[in-house]
């Protein structure tokens, strides 16, 4: 009953103030504080530099100290590794083209018949012709080693915490941590541990990827039906006959869909991973042109990248869904014949590389990108620069600052300034009048922050303010941990690159909260939208996060709004899906009791389906969340500051203290950001009884 | 007997057909070229569609509690679906007070709904993420009654359900038996006129179900609602009931008062429903009583129309002799003989 008693106190006379309210009026009060006497007192503003521990050095003399110790084993691992590296690369490079296709289009047509097939067969077609078929091949070769790599360390991983279950909290803790770090952030000591080469990529894509096997294998393994456990210990199996003979193959459904995430991670990094210097991979060209400005080969090369996605993700895909076998005779005879060309070719002489036949087209995207930026060039700027002096900027630095005569016309005064908070003091007194406390004190606060700027907000507003949100959200345990969590960046001296990252995938959160939500909404609204969402959500999904810097570099250059339309473009998908998911998966009866009530469309979607889906939704923003912080610092690469941009620019010096650290408070402001949304989504389930 | 109205019918169903699969309203009309009825939905089932209401024709006089009864899958819970059109029917009408809500536009419908029809869900239907008196009082929402009018109205109907006090608590606090209340009291917020009941017992434990029908019969003594009723159970249909359609597959096979049902079913499937139900709570004495008076009866019991065979024989256990059998108003009307009354009640075993 404790529960009821805490619901909305509708229909009684006084204010009884709920969590929301008193954490409102306290975040108030302290922002009051803040901004009223910032002037007097800075450290209200910024934390006092002699407060400031030396972190990143503390944490370079460490972690060096560890790397030198590890050192020699790592490099042993490295030479070892690189053999297995070699001979896959010499095989998959070295084998003339018509043979990988035939082998490469049987396999599909073994997985899924004709349509496999010839996804397989046009997509790698298509890479024989782009004349990016070695540096393609080099690719696969590394994905090729580094998965096998990832799928055993994240099997090895889950079947541990399946079997000894006191070890699945901090197995969790950790694959949470290998999965928000940063990518870019834990290059820096692999580059000083196993030194520069492709090895690196390769191991770092391997501690990328074993996450979401591990976490696959575990759920698959947990939802083993007890039932079939039990014939299995019935039947006088051993414990190792049990799990490998029973439990594991009964989980394999789930084992495969983690065998596809592991694969399109490690595609994901390894393409990544060339940022640390290439070797003739696909990253490595698209790097190269894109720093060229050479938009063409940029977005071949890129494409190459989406086709690899495409059919690794799909083909392994099917491999977790029930299918019928195929006949495997025309595996064979699509095999013989590539074979039968290759052997030709060979014979012949006849371009084993593939061809450059897409040389035209390059050409062509290179000049119509070159005329459309010529032509629209001033609407293209129009439309950046207003999203920057109206959007961005006000939110970055606030709109005390923001507000310029060249900009807005107008400069921001003492009086506007009152005026402002006039207007919003109003609004907020409405909404206390009307018994909204909680949201009067957001209002409120939203108005602070926009009149100050995120990446000038004295850090007393915001780590109370993220503390009052734990507390409401869960409760003392969160806010405490997010307080000494957002503490240790405090003192670390980061604090101002943190909060410029915060405000960037802030608004880039915001946004794909806003168009995500309605997308989502509209899809759930209307199945004919969702035809046409669906597979562009299933695209931008299944891209590796570095191509999404090629098309917003084709058109707005670089710099923050080009990193925020990259970000955005990312993150987006989740929203958009959890959302449409959350609204359609309403039980049928209480659709059905809606109706029948007498509900419209729409008074069934606001009063009982959105409601209901609140949970989902805001799983969706959760992930929303952490796509973003993971492209934010992929979009260091094309211009942003903060955090991202610290780590990059350590991994170009191989400044261990520096890259591990601002990767680590990237991973604290992601992991905060998830503790605070998945504490608010398991209230609400908890709400709804679910 | 129970009391007939002479005023329209309530609800009138006629030639209802709902077929499930593609272009099912095309092929249901090729189908029907087939003749019969049965005919068409053997037509229908060989294209790989299913029929899941046939041909289904009653009506449902005002103030009268219509059971519908049948075993899952019998296509009962689509056909109060039909009626409420919560689903599409494929073809055939359905007249509400004379107005054939399957022409009726979205708004008319919204309309009917929010004034004229209430119905109660098997799995309750409540909203979690409302109050007791919020979901009770949804139907008021819909309608743009304000905040004030729609809690009195919904404290009305809790007491209505004796689930006075419980207004604030959510659903999931409450137990299966109270969750059903809270359904029951939301169905009835807008006083509708019509009252559809979709198994509303059936995932109730046996005594709370027992409970609920009877406050149930008692609610409807006093609002006197047009009903229909779904169920499974057999005796939850003849305890409820003032008349009874039996489903099978779609179809209606047959519609009677709860005493019809089980004194002469009209095959096989109707009377094995029955065979485990007292006979002798259900009919009547006048179901064994004979017009053809015999000259001499020695004894007289007090017999009446109307009497069960159970009380009925109670009174002449001891008599041999056939017995007279008076109206209300004292006339003879007709003879039992009280072997006969045994022999009705036999007949229940085999």
């Amino acid at each position: 009953m404790s529960i009821a008693e805490e619901g909305p106190v509708s229909g009684q006379r006084g204010l009884q103030l709920s969590k929301g309210g008193i954490a409102a009026i306290v975040v108030l009060a302290v922002a009051v504080i803040c901004r009223s006497f910032g002037a007097q007192f800075e450290w209200l503003v910024a934390w006092p530099a002699a407060l400031t521990v030396p972190m990143t050095d503390w944490v370079g003399t460490v972690v060096g100290g560890f790397l030198d110790v590890f050192k020699p084993i790592a490099r042993l691992f490295s030479y070892l590794l690189a053999f297995p590296m070699t001979w896959v690369g010499g095989l998959l490079g070295g084998a003339p083209w018509p043979l990988v296709l035939g082998t490469v289009t049987a396999l599909g047509w073994l997985i899924g018949g004709a349509r496999m097939a010839a996804l397989a067969f046009f997509g790698f077609g298509f890479v024989v012709i782009s004349g990016y078929w070695l540096e393609g091949m080099n690719t696969l070769a590394l994905v090729a080693v580094s998965v096998p790599l990832a799928a055993l360390l994240g099997a090895g991983i889950g079947i541990l915490a399946f079997e000894y279950p006191k070890l699945k909290g901090s197995v969790n803790v950790v694959l949470d941590v290998m999965q928000t770090m940063p990518t870019f952030a834990y290059l820096t000591p692999l580059l000083v541990l196993f030194g520069f080469g492709p090895v690196v990529g390769l191991i770092a894509s391997a501690i990328f990827a074993a996450p979401p096997m591990a976490r696959n294998v575990l759920l698959g393994l947990e939802r083993v039906e007890p039932e079939i456990r039990e014939a299995a210990v019935m039947a006088g199996g051993t414990r190792r006959q049990q799990l490998f003979l029973v439990e594991l193959p009964a989980a394999s459904q789930q084992i495969m869909i983690g065998f596809n995430q592991c694969l399109m991670a490690a595609l994901s990094m390894v393409i990544i991973a060339a940022v640390i210097g290439g070797f003739e991979d696909i990253g490595w060209e698209v790097l190269l042109t894109m720093r060229k400005a050479l938009f063409g080969p940029a977005f071949l090369a890129g494409s190459v990248i989406v086709v690899f996605a495409v059919v690794i993700d799909r083909m392994s895909a099917a491999l977790a869904e029930p299918r019928p076998a195929q006949d495997k005779r025309v595996a064979a005879t699509i095999f013989a014949i590539g074979a039968a060309v290759a052997v030709w070719a060979a014979v012949a002489e006849w371009n084993p590389a593939g061809f450059a036949a897409m040389d035209g087209v390059a050409e062509a995207v290179d000049q119509g990108v070159g005329q459309f930026t010529a032509s629209y060039g001033t609407n293209l700027d129009a439309l950046k620069n207003s999203a920057m002096f109206y959007g961005l900027l006000p939110l970055r630095i606030g709109l005390s600052d923001a507000v310029l005569p060249f900009t807005w016309g107008f400069a921001w005064t003492a009086t506007h300034t009152f005026v402002f908070y006039a207007v919003f003091a109003a609004i907020s007194g409405l909404m206390v009048l009307r018994g909204h406390v909680a949201g009067a004190g957001f209002v409120m606060i939203a108005a602070m922050v926009l009149e100050i700027g995120v990446a000038q907000l004295p850090w007393p507003i915001l780590i109370g303010g993220v503390a009052a949100l734990g507390w409401v959200a869960s409760g003392r345990k969160l806010a405490l941990q997010v307080t000494l969590l957002l503490g240790l960046i405090l003192i670390s001296g980061l604090w101002e690159r943190a909060l410029l990252s915060l405000y960037l995938s802030g608004a880039a959160v915001a946004a794909c909260a806003l168009v995500g939500g309605f997308l989502g909404f509209w899809s759930a609204m209307s199945p004919r939208a969702w035809l046409v969402i669906r597979p562009i959500c299933d695209t931008l999904q299944t891209i590796p996060l570095f191509v999404f810097l090629i098309p917003v570099l084709m058109f707005f250059q670089i710099g923050e709004f080009s990193a925020f339309l990259a970000i955005c473009m990312y993150a987006v998908v989740p929203m958009v899906r959890y959302t449409r998911h959350g609204l359609i998966t309403t039980p049928d009866e209480m659709i059905e009791a809606a109706t029948a009530s007498g509900a419209g469309r729409w008074q069934t979607m606001l009063e009982v389906r959105a409601p209901y889906a609140a949970p989902t939704i805001l799983l969706g923003l959760n992930q929303t969340i952490l796509y973003a912080f993971a492209m934010l610092v992929i979009a260091a690469l094309i211009g942003t500051t903060g955090l991202g941009q610290s780590i990059y620019l350590a991994l170009g010096q191989a400044d261990v203290g520096l890259g591990v650290t601002a990767g680590a408070a990237m991973a604290i402001l992601a992991l905060v950001a998830d503790r605070l949304v998945q504490g608010f989504a398991e209230e609400r389930r908890q709400a709804l009884g679910l | 007997m129970t009391e007939q109205k002479t005023t329209a019918p309530a609800i009138e169903v006629e030639d209802l057909w709902q077929v499930f699969g593609e272009n099912a309203q095309t092929a249901l009309r090729d189908a029907r070229g087939a003749g019969t009825d049965a005919s068409t939905a053997q037509a229908l089932k060989d294209k790989g569609l299913i029929p899941a209401v046939r041909a289904a024709n009653f009506e449902v006089k005002s103030g009268e509690l219509f059971v519908i009864m049948g075993l899952s899958g019998s296509g009962k819970s689509t056909l109060i679906r039909c009626i409420s059109r919560l689903i599409e029917p494929t073809a055939g009408s359905v007249r509400i007070d004379g107005e054939d809500i399957l022409q009726a536009d979205e708004k008319r419908l919204i309309e009917l709904r929010r004034h004229k029809l209430g119905m109660v869900f098997q799995h309750f239907g409540l909203f979690p993420h409302m109050t007791v008196a919020d979901n009770v009082g949804f139907p008021l929402k819909m309608q743009g009654m304000g905040k004030a009018e729609r809690r009195a109205r919904a404290l009305e109907v809790l007491d209505l359900v004796d689930l006075k006090g419980r207004e604030d608590t959510y659903p999931r606090n409450l137990s299966g038996g109270q969750r059903q209340r809270v359904g029951i009291a939301r169905s009835l917020a807008v006083n509708p006129d019509i009252w559809f009941l979709d198994e509303p017992f059936s995932a109730l434990d046996p005594l709370i179900r027992r409970q609920l029908q009877d406050e149930f019969l008692n609610i409807q003594a006093t609002l006197k609602k047009s009903i229909v009723f779904i169920t499974h159970d057999i005796q939850e249909a003849l305890k409820l009931a003032d008349r009874i359609a039996i489903m099978k597959d779609g179809e209606v096979v047959q519609i009677g008062t709860p005493e019809e049902i089980v004194l002469h079913p009209v095959n096989d499937y109707v009377a094995e429903f029955s065979k485990d139900v007292p006979k002798g709570r259900h009919g009547c004495v006048e179901n064994v009583m004979t017009q053809d008076i015999p000259e001499n009866m020695p004894d007289d019991p007090g017999l009446k129309v109307g009497m069960t065979i159970e009380t009925a024989l109670a009174k002449c256990m001891s008599l041999y002799e056939p017995v007279p059998v008076h109206d209300a108003q004292g006339a003879l009307v007709g003879a039992v003989n009280p072997s006969d009354l045994a022999a009705a009640l036999q007949a229940e075993e085999t």
